[in-house]
């Protein structure tokens, strides 16, 4: 590999990999062994056929698209699995072990309050358009700013902000829906 | 849950202010995800990169094949219009200037039209279109009859079947009496152009100027509109931007001895004496006298045997009238040959 092309793979991977490794945590509740896998298996799909990328989208979405059918997979793939674990196989003991590794110490019931709050943050983001809910999270999961976004979504800066507000309302819209309901539900059953 | 409850409180105005901020919040804290660790990143890279580098490289042999398929295309089709304009190009037989007859030392080379070049050799054949480098002495036989004496660091290049181009150096031309007066041997140079009329002539080009130095016979130079004569004796110099200049000179003397050290070889096997004595007065500059009848009888009866291949003219006359009866004497500008010692 020469420099150049050295220093090419390495913005590649500097400018993408942390944010699909995001991209898929969110949309799936598995363990990152599993998250490790798909990004993997997404990435040298991407390698693999890089000549049918035309630009048309940007390399961001273009990969995000690879990794949803790589997530369908795992999720069809974690349903065949039985419902139980072996701890006599060495591979499901590490696994197992590294699930249980928790990245942060939290109290169990916040845990369990938090992982409840982003999941239906999430909901609500499937609920939306897709360009919206991957602005969404480039702002706030991401931390990109407006300029990156652009970039991202192949649009010009005004045009990304408009999105991002339009996105906010969208999101805000569907989230206050939703969370009266659950309230209403959640009235009913005190 | 108390940020559900929070997100419906308050005015109209303040609250979408306030949930928009909420809003904000609520997806900052959502959606960071906790990265993954460095050596799970480690190794998706490393697997990446090796998908990478494959890709690449198949991508690039692939460009590479490409590449030098046309590249192989390309040059075939540039080998072909090349071998046209060639074999176009390339003089026939017609255009045979002269051949090397003999290189002293130090080499030359020969380049033609910018694409071949070679070290020039006793027999070689230059042709229109050769530029020559003479890194030594050269004599070329002339296609037409004489020879062409060219001295150490001349450049000439070979303008057509009767003519060179003289770009930088020294050459001396001896044309037989009976060259063609129809298509003239010329010598082009900067001043003009200089052109035979049965004789032997020098011309020196440099920086500076272009001289001419006829010995033997008469010489024109073409210069714009100018066509000034120049007998045997006569040195014609010529300027950028200035008047020819004229003055008389010697026909022999050491100014020669460059042109006398280039003679092409007498073979004087079988040969009358009396040849060769013309042969060795041409090449001194000097006129041959007889001093009495008798000598001049033995001359031309006298059948010359041996070789004198490689002796400079007044070496060989002296070696060979050593064998006769004969001896010889200058005096001014005149070799005179007489019977016994003179006396």
């Amino acid at each position: 590999m020469g420099a150049g092309e050295q220093r090419a793979f390495d913005e590649f991977f500097r400018s993408n990999v942390p944010r699909l490794v995001a991209f898929t945590t969110r949309r799936s509740r598995l363990d990152p062994a599993s998250i490790e896998d798909i990004v993997q298996n997404t990435l040298i799909k991407a390698m693999r056929n890089l000549s049918s990328y035309r630009g048309e989208a940007s390399l961001f979405t273009w990969l995000t698209q690879i990794c949803r059918h790589e997530l369908a997979d795992a999720t069809r793939k974690a349903a065949r699995q039985p419902a139980y674990v072996s701890l006599e196989e060495p591979e499901q003991v590490l696994r197992l072990a590294h699930q249980l590794r928790l990245p942060q110490y939290r109290e169990p019931a916040a845990q369990v309050e938090a992982e409840l709050h982003s999941a239906a943050v999430f909901e609500t983001l499937k609920s939306l358009p897709e360009r919206y809910a991957l602005a969404l999270e480039a702002k706030y999961g991401d931390g990109l700013s407006v300029d990156e976004i652009a970039a991202m979504l192949g649009v010009t800066t005004v045009a990304a902000q408009s999105l991002l507000a339009r996105a906010r309302e969208a999101f805000r819209d569907r989230w206050i829906a939703s969370t009266s309901t659950s309230s209403a539900v959640a009235g009913q059953h005190e | 849950m108390p940020w559900l409850a929070n997100m419906s409180e308050g005015g109209p105005n303040a609250r979408d202010e306030d949930m928009g901020d909420q809003v904000e919040q609520v997806l900052r804290e959502s959606l960071r995800v906790a990265p993954l660790t460095p050596e799970a990143l480690a190794r998706i890279r490393a697997a990446t990169i090796q998908e990478w580098e494959q890709a690449s490289g198949s991508n690039i042999e692939s460009k590479t094949f490409r590449r030098a398929l046309w590249g192989s295309l390309a040059a075939a089709v540039a080998l072909a219009a090349f071998l046209l304009v060639w074999y176009l190009a390339s003089p026939g037989d017609s255009t045979h200037f002269g051949q090397i007859a003999r290189v002293d030392v130090g080499e030359t080379n020969v380049r033609f039209q910018f694409v071949r070049q070679r070290t020039l050799h006793v027999g070689d054949t230059l042709r229109t279109g050769d530029k020559l480098s003479a890194h030594g002495p050269l004599l070329i036989s002339l296609s037409d009859g004489g020879s062409l004496r060219v001295a150490a660091g001349t450049v000439l290049e070979i303008a057509g079947e009767v003519q060179a181009r003289l770009l930088h150096g020294q050459v001396y031309v001896d044309l037989p009496p009976d060259a063609s007066s129809h298509h003239p041997f010329r010598i082009l140079t900067h001043e003009g152009v200089i052109e035979h009329v049965g004789t032997a002539f020098e011309v020196l080009e440099n920086d500076q100027f272009t001289r001419l130095r006829v010995r033997e016979g008469r010489v024109l130079l073409h210069r714009d509109t100018e066509r000034i004569v120049a007998d045997a004796g006569t040195e014609l110099t010529a300027r950028s931007g200035s008047s020819v200049s004229r003055r008389e000179i010697d026909t022999y003397g050491s100014d020669w001895s460059w042109v006398a050290a280039l003679a092409p070889d007498y073979e004087i096997e079988g040969r009358p004496l009396l040849g060769f004595l013309e042969w060795a007065s041409r090449e001194l500059g000097r006129p041959l006298k007889f001093s009495d009848p008798h000598a001049r009888a033995v001359a031309e009866r006298t059948i010359l045997h041996g070789s004198v291949r490689g002796i400079r003219p007044l070496d060989a006359l002296s070696s060979v009238l050593a064998t006769t009866s004969l001896t010889y004497q200058i005096r001014g500008d005149t070799i005179w040959i007489q019977s016994g010692n003179g006396t």
